[in-house]
């Protein structure tokens, strides 16, 4: 059972969040918010994502899962106006969730659960260097590397106490050093992995509204960005696996 | 090429085993030049040059113009050649033949017509990398469409809802069986859509390809992925297609080699590469082919439910002497996709079987997908 208010704002945040990843997924409800956690086809990106009950302006819940289609919320979130707001209703055992903005009353067929992979359970990994960095920045960053490439290094030289970004094309070549001074935190370590830009560009699009962004590294480890949403009642973890080449 | 022609005069300075430019001359020899044409009309065509106020009409020949049929029947090359050199392509204003036009292109059989010319129809056989060759060309002063079109329900049905988009109609009429060539003469005649217009057949031939291939990507995304690495190939035409299937998501990239002496190849092998992951930006530097080729490949996913990584190459031989249009890269992938694949388990052993089909390696250092496969993790290797 669901039955929930929640800012239109919000929740077209939170989907397009979880839209970076995936086009379907299992949204775990209990009594205190909303989670989800899903990898994509090829096992290559994670998305973790919680949204408290204080997100909701007014929140009821009883555990349950659901299963929803991410592209055809995307839709119905491309409808909503700017600081409406939207009910959610689910009774006990629907399969239709109602969802009700701007006078439209949307009547939404769930997904059945077990057609949808099952949640993977987090990979335990160490990540030593750890960088705190506007989401603005990051997301340039991103964006400023696939002009040249289609993959980017992301590392941490504890010497020279810096964080760099870099990214090797066929014949262009782009570098990026930020200090300690520039960015919000760093936690020094040697690391360094190369990951594709493919599954960056859509991460960092949504990373890109977020004013603090924490990455974490290692040497050639996946790499984890956290981030907060809804005014920091919601938290975001994406997990991508790094690309090791062999020379 | 180009620069060469003048200076060899056919004497086969460029290294085909045929001068394309000399063998229209072979046809022409056996049409009878006339002012008037009273026969088949397969389908229409409607040009590039001066859009929006292209010049359009039927193409005028005894033969269905369904490329498909050409492959089944066993054409040659040369027999092909020889049925576009004696096609005739009427040409007149858009909007004042648009009604006969429309009703040519909606049926699925060729109609008898009736055109007279204001002047003999000239000989001038034109190569293209997307269109079929068309030999002659002749102004039209009036066409008679002397029978019914014989009109497909399908197709009745999507030409008369005007409030079905264009792109949607496509994708409605693709699934009730209705073949590519012939919705593509829907789309270029301007019978579907809401706001429908004429379309030049170049762009048609590609919109369809595109709006099909992207409607196809969305249905296999979603599809669990493959299990194993599959190897495909065939050759039509001296076009080879060998496609090599990798479990994982949808990912796409077509390499397109030119063999040194091949039509566009220049000296030594000419490659380009293009590929996409779900969304694909701007439009391809391979052109038509790399959307037809697309197409065939996620026919075959969603035949077998599976999603898949692709990377397919084509390597032109210098056997495919006159480009004759996309569509033999259509047909090629087609043919090759309904081969018994080779089934791998790793992808080295894919790459080392595709290799083979091609009779060399030298792909493997342009594809830049394959060197993703190969670095790229998984999150459960940690």
């Amino acid at each position: 059972m669901l039955k929930a208010t929640i800012d239109t704002d919000t929740f077209r945040e939170t989907i397009d969040v979880i839209a970076a990843m995936v086009t379907e997924c299992r949204l775990t409800i209990s009594e205190q918010g909303i989670r989800t956690r899903a990898v994509d086809t090829a096992n290559v990106a994670m998305i973790s994502l919680e949204l408290d009950q204080e997100a909701f302006s007014s929140f009821l819940a009883t555990a349950g899962e659901l299963g929803i289609d991410i592209t055809k919320m995307k839709n119905i979130v491309g409808m909503m106006g700017r600081g409406d707001v939207l009910s959610l209703d689910l009774p006990d055992d629907g399969h239709k969730m109602e969802m009700v903005f701007s006078g439209y009353k949307y009547s939404l067929t769930l997904l059945d659960v077990n057609t949808i992979r099952k949640e993977p359970s987090m990979p335990s990994i160490e990540l030593p260097a750890k960088i705190k960095i506007s989401g603005a920045a990051l997301n340039d960053a991103i964006k400023a590397a696939s002009v040249v490439s289609d993959k980017i290094a992301l590392g941490v030289d504890p010497a020279a106490n810096f964080f760099y970004m870099e990214a090797e094309g066929d014949s262009d070549h782009i570098r990026l050093e930020l200090g300690k001074d520039e960015l919000i935190d760093l936690v020094p370590a040697e690391a360094r992995s190369l990951f594709s830009l493919d599954y960056l560009k859509d991460m960092g699009r949504v990373m890109g509204r977020a004013d603090e962004v924490e990455v974490q590294i290692g040497i050639d480890h996946p790499v984890k960005f956290r981030f907060g949403i809804a005014d920091d009642n919601g938290r975001v973890e994406f997990l991508l696996a790094p690309r090791i080449e062999a020379d | 090429m180009k620069r060469l022609c003048p200076e060899c005069k056919g004497r086969g300075m460029c290294g085909l085993p045929r001068c394309p430019i000399t063998s229209r001359f072979y046809e022409s020899v056996r049409v009878k030049q006339s002012d008037a044409y009273m026969g088949a009309s397969p389908s229409v065509f409607i040009g590039t040059k001066g859009y929006p106020r292209m010049q359009a009409g039927p193409l005028l020949v005894d033969d269905p113009d369904t490329p498909p049929l050409w492959v089944r029947e066993g054409y040659s090359i040369e027999d092909i050649v020889g049925i576009r050199a004696r096609t005739i392509r009427g040409a007149g204003e858009t909007a004042t033949h648009l009604d006969r036009i429309q009703e040519i292109a909606l049926s699925a059989t060729p109609l008898d017509v009736e055109v007279a010319f204001t002047r003999p129809v000239s000989f001038n056989l034109t190569f293209d990398g997307t269109l079929a060759p068309v030999g002659l060309h002749g102004d039209m002063k009036k066409v008679d469409v002397l029978e019914n079109a014989r009109t497909p329900r399908p197709v009745e049905r999507a030409v008369a809802d005007t409030d079905l988009k264009a792109t949607d109609a496509v994708r409605t009429l693709y699934r009730e069986g209705v073949d590519v060539y012939h919705i593509t003469q829907l789309l270029t005649s301007g019978l579907l859509g809401v706001r429908r217009r004429t379309v030049p057949t170049r762009w048609g031939i590609t919109a369809v390809d595109d709006i099909l291939g992207a409607a196809l990507k969305e249905t296999a995304g979603r599809l669990p992925p493959l299990e194993e690495f599959r190897v495909f190939s065939a050759t039509i035409y001296g076009n080879q297609i060998t496609c090599i299937l990798a479990p994982g998501a949808w990912h796409y990239e077509m390499i397109e080699i030119w063999e040194g002496g091949s039509l566009w190849g220049g000296d030594g092998d000419t490659v380009v590469v293009d590929g996409e992951r779900r969304k694909k930006q701007g439009y391809s530097p391979i052109a038509g082919a790399y959307y037809s080729a697309r197409l065939a490949v996620l026919d075959y996913l969603n035949a077998i439910g599976r999603s898949a990584r692709a990377i397919i190459i084509r390597k032109v031989s210098s056997a495919y002497w006159a480009p004759l249009g996309t569509w033999v890269i259509r047909e090629a992938a087609r043919a090759a996709m309904q081969t018994d694949p080779q089934v791998c388990p790793t992808l080295h052993e894919a790459a080392a079987a595709a290799s083979i089909c091609l009779g060399s390696s030298e792909w493997e250092v342009s594809s830049n997908l394959m060197r993703e496969i190969q670095s790229q993790k998984t999150l459960f290797d940690f």
